[in-house]
């Protein structure tokens, strides 16, 4: 059973197609990524789960249901792009929130000291939010997207703009949560944080997805032809080998993609016998990144910056 | 249609309304401001520069010399505006003389004036004046009276007439305006339902504007700083904007009434007494359709203002993005003043009921001339299909408009939005 499944979701914005017959299904208890590019067409499917904006073509279900208002009470979304009302004082704008999904009274004032407390904002809570610094209106910003306990939690781009605690509190939400059995859905352009965070995956370019499925399987499948490798020396005598695709670099892994599974012993002989030294040889191992640059094109046409998440 | 989710933004909006500061000041400051206004008008207006100034009467007849004196010791001219006038007697022969005599003291304004009263002024009431400025009717205006009477009595000295008869020659024609309307008693009409009028438009006009910029601003605000998206994950763009324009109305219509209290206590008690010439033609019934009408006005504007809020990602852009809309707002303005001379014709009719108009026209109309309870229902009826058809418009636009950014849309494909699936 899964917990949302997306089907067959289409938008266009005057002739542009953003999402083109975008499916995906996200498991119950699970972490799930949405990976792309920017501009890929993340937040434009994010917002038609939300129901933010309504589809052209295709649904997005809830346990069996179509999403509606219901669903929006039981979400905590933090967007991309956060705000919050400057003038407004820090425990108004947790209490407006809060109220906005439905819950409100003495229960929800009280979890909202707790975090406050937690995130050691108590004593700010009469100020308002413009006399806050950046990072901690950051952390009233989670606050806001948890307090009501919801049961889903979408975050798109949760990591972008964020200094490096803020950074480990959230990955420490996150992981809270996942422990509580919520699902936990993010967009996000960093495969690093999403090969550490997610256990399944959705792969989206062009509005089209090129990949879903438990991170685990998915690895398995693209890892046994692939070699990530840590060396010393000349490996070019690789390029047009028989046994060999393709060699990507990677900036501090090089990738080796065999033509059959079982040739990384071939392959971990011919380093020898050229004289490679070998600082690392992985064959079971393929980084989210390596598939997405074989499933989306060539290195040139990756955008990606190299950036490492602080996770 | 209206759920929690409404009640909560309304809940917000009236938090932060009806306690700020800007509130507080509007609410105080509007009244003085306007009465401000009408004081600085009469003050002006008030302003003659007349007093103290000084005339010399030349009679060719000295028996009616102290007469004179009398009526000008009298007159206001002398004992309000201080007035000096001194009156003496020349023959015809002497005027050139004294004339050329008194020509520097005129010149140099020691004197503002002479009057010369001839013999034949007797029988036919015709004096002549010499001065710098023979124009100034301010002063001929306040001896003129004085005059009369004396020549008047003069004129019937001997004769036999009462002083009853004497005194009605002596009077003027003088006119009083009466109201003719459908209430048993035909009321003198004064000043005081003009200054309502103006009240009126003034009040609307002023208000309807800032709460409609301000509104916007708000709008403008929640979609640069990104709150809409987080708003938007809880609530739908309709029920935002539906809060939006119904927490705006509610204040706005609080500050109104408080501002209405000074005319409600008037027309209901009898804790002030109002000259005659200022008292209002108007009862409870008016002052519940004007704030009926000013709550159509701002569901009206308020959605439209909200809506252009939303196109834009600016300030600048939205206040230009705006003129169509103070149009609909500036035009019924002045259609409200050219009502003064004449409140029943055509386009006073016309503007009262049409879309839009009828916010500001019909209050101003209503205080001027008795109108029919089936305009008041055509008012309505145009003022409910405008709001309805305002909410389906702005919503749609509001819906678009509030997650778009980046580039300046063109109205071109503000209307191309009307049709988007969002």
């Amino acid at each position: 059973m899964f917990a949302l499944e997306v089907k067959n979701l289409s938008k266009s914005f005057d002739k542009i197609k953003a999402v083109d017959d975008v499916s995906f299904n996200v498991p119950e208890g699970s972490v799930f990524g949405l990976i792309g590019r920017n501009g890929a067409g993340k937040t434009t499917t994010i917002r038609m789960m939300m129901n933010i904006y309504s589809p052209d073509s295709g649904e997005v279900t809830l346990r069996g249901v179509k999403v509606g208002q219901e669903f929006k009470d039981r979400v905590g979304y933090l967007p991309e792009e956060r705000g919050l009302y400057k003038k407004m004082k820090v425990i108004d704008t947790l209490l407006f929130f809060a109220e906005l999904k439905g819950i409100s009274g003495r229960a929800v004032a009280k979890k909202a000291k707790e975090y406050l407390n937690r995130f050691d904002l108590w004593d700010r809570r009469k100020s308002k939010i413009e006399d806050l610094s950046k990072g901690n209106q950051q952390k009233i910003q989670f606050i806001a997207t948890i307090l009501h306990d919801p049961e889903f939690i979408i975050l798109d781009e949760p990591f972008s703009g964020l200094d490096p605690i803020n950074t480990n509190l959230l990955k420490e939400i996150i992981l809270e949560k996942k422990k509580e059995g919520k699902v936990i859905i993010f967009s996000t352009h960093l495969m690093d944080f999403a090969e550490k965070m997610c256990d399944h995956i959705a792969m989206i370019d062009q509005g089209k997805i090129i990949l879903s499925g438990s991170m685990s399987e998915l690895k398995l499948k693209y890892a046994q032809k692939n070699v990530s490798l840590n060396y010393e020396g000349d490996i070019s005598f690789l390029n047009n080998h028989p046994i060999v695709n393709k060699v990507s670099d990677f900036g501090n892994t090089t990738g080796i993609e065999l033509k059959e599974s079982s040739q990384t012993k071939e392959l971990l002989k011919l380093l020898v016998e050229n004289n490679v030294n070998i600082k690392r040889f992985d064959a079971n191992e393929i980084s989210l990144h390596e598939i997405f640059v074989k499933l989306a094109g060539g290195e040139d046409k990756m955008e990606f910056k190299k950036e490492s998440a602080n996770v | 249609m209206f759920n929690k989710r409404i009640l909560t933004i309304i809940k917000r909006e009236l938090q932060t309304k009806l306690l700020s500061r800007t509130f507080i000041i509007m609410t105080l400051l509007v009244p003085l401001f306007l009465f401000g206004i009408i004081g600085m008008q009469t003050f002006f207006v008030g302003i003659e520069g007349d007093a103290g100034t000084s005339l010399k009467v030349f009679t060719e007849d000295n028996s009616i010399n102290t007469m004179l004196e009398k009526a000008f010791n009298e007159s206001d001219a002398v004992k309000n505006d201080k007035y000096k006038i001194d009156v003496e007697t020349v023959s015809a022969a002497e005027l050139d003389k004294i004339l050329e005599f008194f020509k520097n003291d005129l010149l140099n304004n020691k004197i503002s004036g002479i009057i010369f009263i001839p013999n034949n002024a007797l029988t036919d009431k015709s004096v002549q004046y010499y001065s710098k400025y023979p124009n100034n009717y301010t002063i001929l205006y306040k001896i003129r009276n004085s005059i009369n009477t004396v020549l008047i009595d003069k004129y019937f000295e001997g004769k036999s007439f009462s002083e009853e008869e004497i005194s009605f020659a002596r009077k003027n024609v003088d006119y009083k305006g009466f109201r003719v309307s459908k209430e048993e008693a035909i009321e003198e009409e004064g000043f005081g339902n003009q200054v309502l009028a103006y009240l009126f438009t003034f009040l609307l006009y002023f208000s309807l504007l800032f709460t409609g910029t301000t509104a916007m601003r708000a709008a403008v605000e929640e979609k640069t700083s990104r709150i809409v998206e987080v708003l938007l994950s809880s609530i739908n763009a309709k029920e935002l904007m539906t809060g939006k324009i119904l927490g705006n109305t509610i204040t706005a219509l609080i500050q109104m009434f408080i501002w209405l209290i000074p005319v409600m206590l008037l027309i209901s008690t009898t804790w002030f007494v109002l000259p005659k010439e200022l008292s209002i033609g108007i009862n409870s019934f008016h002052i519940i359709y004007f704030l009926l009408n000013y709550c159509f006005g701002l569901l009206t504007f308020l959605g439209l203002f909200i809506m252009v809020g939303s196109i834009f990602d600016n300030e600048q852009d939205a206040q230009s993005g705006l003129f169509p809309i103070m149009l609909l707002i500036m035009v019924p303005f002045f259609m409200a003043f050219s009502l003064r001379n004449n409140p029943d014709n055509t386009l006073g009719l016309i503007s009262s009921m049409a879309p839009f108009s009828s916010i500001i026209v019909m209050p101003a109309r209503m205080t001027l001339t008795d109108i029919p309870l089936w305009q008041f229902g055509i008012a309505v009826a145009v003022n409910i299909s405008v709001v309805l058809l305002i909410f389906a418009l702005a919503g749609k636009i509001y819906r678009v408009g509030i997650l778009s950014t980046g580039k300046k849309p063109s109205w071109k494909e503000v209307i191309k939005w009307l049709k988007f699936n969002y």
